[in-house]
């Protein structure tokens, strides 16, 4: 574990979050084409992010719109009514 | 400034991730409901005073997080230090090539044995202070200062509660992995 791959670990989420400035960016890719250790964990994060972003969703009961599009239409009516 | 006319046609495209994210703070569909029912009734209102061309999503959410806050977390609890303890770095990753001895490909594989009710329940168990800005940053994919902006707390709180978050989220994970022996011991 070389300095360069600390660094690469420390920023792992920045960058993959895209909050890395452009130099920080380069210096990790640099260091990413020449480390395969560092290169596995980087590829293992972007597939968690990935599986965390495709799963971590509910979806809504169907009748969510109906009942959105109800309760702003009762607003119209009456504003503030429950106020 | 927004029209209330267009409210409508501007932010019900949202309403599914709004639900979706109220329901991974609440952890029940009926108040995941009621909360996107009283964030909508607060929007619309406060919509004249909504700047157009600015970021809606974030807006919507800023009112949704605000709504949850204040209806059923009475009293404002500060995360504590040792709630989640410290955690080594890519502590998920780490615990998946120890046990398996794998091979890189072995640990991704790893990754997809975990269901929809996996993710969504190790997302449930992190701490309130720490399972928002996850959920945020990770399924809903704001920035930093989005994040900082819905949930009105500095970027660098931002970061370091998503960083210590994550790491919680993975040692959820790993506890799934192991229960199940999908970590790779058995194969």
């Amino acid at each position: 574990m070389t300095a360069a791959c600390e660094h690469a670990i420390e920023y792992v989420y920045n960058y993959l979050d895209d909050e890395v400035t452009v130099t920080r960016r380069t210096r990790i890719r640099w260091h990413l084409r020449r480390c395969a250790a560092c290169t596995s964990a980087y590829d293992f994060e972007t597939r968690l992010k990935q599986v965390i972003r495709d799963r971590g969703r509910s979806e809504p009961p169907p009748e969510l719109f109906d009942t959105l599009r109800a309760l702003l239409e009762e607003e119209r009516a009456n504003p503030h009514l429950d106020e | 400034m927004a029209d209330q006319a267009d409210f409508e046609r501007d932010a019900m495209q949202y309403a599914p991730q709004l639900y979706s994210a109220a329901l991974r703070m609440t952890r029940n569909s009926a108040d995941a409901e009621d909360i996107v029912q009283e964030t909508f009734l607060k929007a619309y209102r406060a919509y004249d005073s909504f700047e157009e061309g600015t970021n809606l999503k974030a807006w919507l959410y800023r009112i949704l997080t605000n709504t949850y806050i204040n209806k059923y977390r009475k009293q404002q609890r500060r995360p504590s230090e040792v709630e989640l303890g410290e955690l080594q770095d890519l502590y998920l990753f780490r615990r998946l090539g120890e046990s398996s001895g794998a091979s890189y490909s072995a640990e991704k594989e790893a990754l997809d044995q975990f269901v929809d009710t996996d993710i969504i329940e190790a997302l449930e168990s992190l701490p309130e202070s720490f399972r928002m800005p996850v959920v945020l940053a990770d399924v809903d994919g704001f920035s930093y200062k989005e994040i900082a902006d819905i949930l009105d707390i500095p970027i660098g709180t931002v970061m370091s509660r998503l960083h210590r978050g994550r790491k919680a989220l993975q040692r959820k994970l790993w506890n799934v992995a192991e229960e199940r022996g999908i970590a790779g011991n058995d194969t």
